[in-house]
């Protein structure tokens, strides 16, 4: 049949035409086919550009330091797996992983706590303006953290006062850092801890508070408990993108260790005025996301939902 | 054990009053069911009781102690809710005891108190499961057993069995007599299914439209109805309603369908009032088999019976060829009739039926409040017209 509807481009017969335009035609009678293909493209594809990267600093950071200046291709240039040691000789790469931990913990924490209580009351209070607060923290987190960089910096400095008060001077110290990223990924885990916890049954919270709790008794004892896997995400966001986070972590901290400094600073480190060791940037790099890699793959498996199926009978 | 006092509660949701100004007085150690239809208001009466819901205005007292402005958890109650609500994430030892457990008792105690409750309601062995593992029956018997444990002033319920299929409802509701027995602890139970607040109630608190109808024991509420509207709901098939006008010999209806001569002045009626008379369908005898004080004879015609095993409903039309009108049972022209089931009926048969004069109940038909029930004879009427004595009627 297809022979009649869709003629050869070439004009020949079956046996001359060419295998794409065999492939075509069996794949207009067959559309499952084109389906397996696209499918194949863009797997392929997606696999590629976020792995390949991944694999080439892996090449670069086993080859030999010495030789990384005449080009790495799919296989290091020579071969020295001690760069994964140096880094830490080097300089105190260890220290700068720290700093960015302690960053992106302390952000967590405060971000869930915030959020927990924004989430409570948005997603589970009926009460005026409900709908304009959301509205305006939903605008609040369209604003570019960049806006606010440099009255916060002059602020953290000591150069300017707010309201009369002068702040301690945060600058180079976590809460530089954990006090403007906090901000800054707040709107996210309201909206996400907001849908959770309206979600969870009403009589759940009634019932904790006529056996005992107070409503924030209750939020922590019941509903953060049942929402477990909206708690998980919010957090795990909050954590990876402040530990990826560059600028408010570069900026408002020295370039030492002992400064805060996060790891971005630990990476230049093995940058001097003579010479510049790619190779151990990139062992420095693929150390540094281990720690995120460890926590995803914990938490796919923390992350379960339908906690709450045959709680309540509807 | 405590009793239970509000004062004139009101509640509004925005512009939606769904509490007028209720009045309730549950004695100590009393088992007080509030029944009503869906909307009625009764279970945001139970929830001011227990301090979800903050009254708009009035009172609530608890053991004479005013606790209107405290929070739940310090009103010495316990609840149980109609979706059960057990903390899923919790075992069931952990669910029974979390109050204690927030209350800082220690361990032994609250051991001891969790196998007692346990046993009451037939749990033991199962502490360590999880609800997810359990039968709805076990669930709601985890609820009671949380709400038992800390030994409250009072236990409030929410509909705790209109979850649960017919068999283990009736099984339940048994159990939960028996709990009321053995604690003898006040108990507000809320509840749209008759049946239920007749079984297990001392007193009934009939509540529609956010107004107290009538609050007295089950057979009061059912015997002598203090309204149309708990003439209506109480009693299932519901009663029958004629309406008609009082002359100077007795009740005439609208139709001449049905007349019974009594002594207007010994019940407090006046002539040219209108009124609605209540016959309950057991009431309403075939003329053969009745004596005593019974109406007329009036000619019907059966339309429609429905053999229930132990008795048959019989639908009567006054009409040859009309047929009942199901969707409005108060309508004028048919009557709803309870025989047994050695009764010789059938379908489009005619037949002479006759109403029980002394279990008649009359209404006004303006203010549908109750008039007189029972119109026994012509003369020496028994005028009963205040009978409810806990009734805080509105008008």
């Amino acid at each position: 049949m297809s022979h009649d509807t869709q003629p050869p481009q070439d004009g020949g017969d079956a046996d001359t035409r060419g295998l794409f335009t065999n492939w075509v035609d069996s794949a207009i009678a067959n559309p499952r086919k084109v389906y397996r293909a696209m499918f194949a493209t863009v797997g392929i594809f997606f696999l590629f550009t976020t792995l390949f990267p991944l694999y080439w600093l892996t090449m670069i950071a086993l080859s030999d330091g010495s030789r990384v200046s005449e080009g790495v291709g799919l296989l290091p240039t020579g071969f020295d797996p001690t760069s994964f040691i140096e880094i830490f000789q080097q300089v105190p790469f260890h220290l700068y992983m720290f700093n960015s931990l302690v960053f992106a913990t302390l952000t967590t924490v405060f971000v869930l706590l915030i959020a927990s209580l924004a989430g409570y009351a948005f997603g589970r209070l009926q009460f005026r303006g409900k709908r304009p607060m959301m509205l305006a923290v939903l605008v609040i987190s369209f604003f570019p953290p960049a806006a606010f960089f440099i009255p916060l910096f002059q602020l953290f400095n000591q150069q300017i006062s707010f309201l009369g008060i002068t702040p301690p001077e945060l600058y180079s110290t976590p809460g530089g850092v954990v006090v403007p990223l906090s901000a800054v990924f707040l709107p996210l885990a309201i909206f996400i801890l907001t849908t959770f916890y309206g979600q969870i049954p009403d009589g759940l919270e009634d019932a904790a508070r006529v056996e005992g709790t107070t409503r924030l008794g209750a939020l922590f004892r019941v509903i953060i408990p049942l929402s477990a896997p909206g708690v998980a995400t919010a957090g795990i966001l909050t954590f990876i993108a402040v530990y990826n986070e560059f600028f408010f972590s570069f900026l408002m901290t020295g370039t030492a260790a002992q400064d805060w400094a996060p790891i971005v600073d630990g990476i230049i480190s093995y940058r001097s005025q003579f010479q510049v060791r790619y190779d151990l940037m990139a062992a420095a790099s693929i150390v540094a996301v281990l720690p995120v890699a460890t926590l995803v793959v914990i938490a796919q498996e923390k992350i379960v939902s339908g906690l709450t199926s045959g709680a309540l009978k509807e | 054990m405590a009793t239970i006092e509000l004062e004139h509660i009101r509640k509004e949701y925005g512009s939606d009053i769904a509490i007028e100004d209720l009045s309730l007085d549950v004695r100590d150690g009393e088992f007080v069911t509030l029944v009503g239809p869906s909307g009625c208001g009764k279970s945001t009466t139970i929830e001011t009781i227990a301090g979800l819901t903050k009254p708009t205005s009035g009172t609530v007292s608890i053991g004479e102690r005013d606790v209107t402005k405290l929070p739940p958890k310090d009103r010495g109650i316990a609840m149980v809710f109609q979706n059960i609500a057990l903390f899923p994430h919790k075992n069931v030892y952990d669910n029974i005891s979390f109050g204690l457990q927030l209350r800082t008792f220690d361990d032994t105690e609250i051991d001891r108190r969790v196998e007692q409750a346990a046993d009451t309601v037939q749990l033991a062995g199962m502490l360590d499961r999880m609800p997810s593992e359990m039968s709805g029956g076990q669930r709601q018997r985890v609820a009671i057993a949380r709400a038992i444990v800390r030994q409250p002033d009072a236990f409030l319920m929410d509909e705790p069995l209109a979850n649960l299929d017919a068999e283990l409802r009736v099984h339940m509701r048994t159990q939960l007599q028996r709990i009321h027995d053995e604690l003898d602890t006040t108990i507000v139970y809320v509840t749209h299914d008759q049946a239920q607040a007749m079984t297990m109630s001392d007193r009934i608190a009939v509540i529609d439209d956010g107004d107290l109808q009538q609050f007295a024991p089950p057979l009061e509420c059912y015997n002598q109805p203090a309204n149309l509207f708990v003439a209506g709901f109480i009693g299932s098939p519901a009663m029958n309603f004629i309406e008609g006008k009082i002359t100077g010999d007795g009740f005439r209806s609208e139709r001449d369908i049905i007349d019974i001569d009594f002594d207007p002045q010994t019940i407090d009626a006046r002539a040219g009032q209108e009124v609605v008379l209540g016959v309950r369908p057991e009431h309403v005898l075939p003329a053969k088999a009745a004596s005593g004080a019974v109406s007329e004879p009036i000619d019907t015609y059966i339309d429609v019976t429905e053999p229930m095993g132990k008795e048959i409903f019989a639908y009567l039309v006054t009409d040859r060829g009309a047929t009942v009108d199901m969707e409005d049972p108060g309508a004028a022209g048919q009557l709803l009739m309870s025989v047994s089931p050695t009764a010789d009926i059938s379908e489009g048969q005619s037949l002479s039926v006759v109403v029980d004069t002394s279990n008649l109940h009359l209404f006004d038909a303006n203010t549908e409040t109750a008039i007189a029930h029972g119109l026994a004879k012509q003369t020496g009427v028994e005028s009963e017209t205040t009978t409810n004595s806990g009734l805080s009627s509105d008008d």
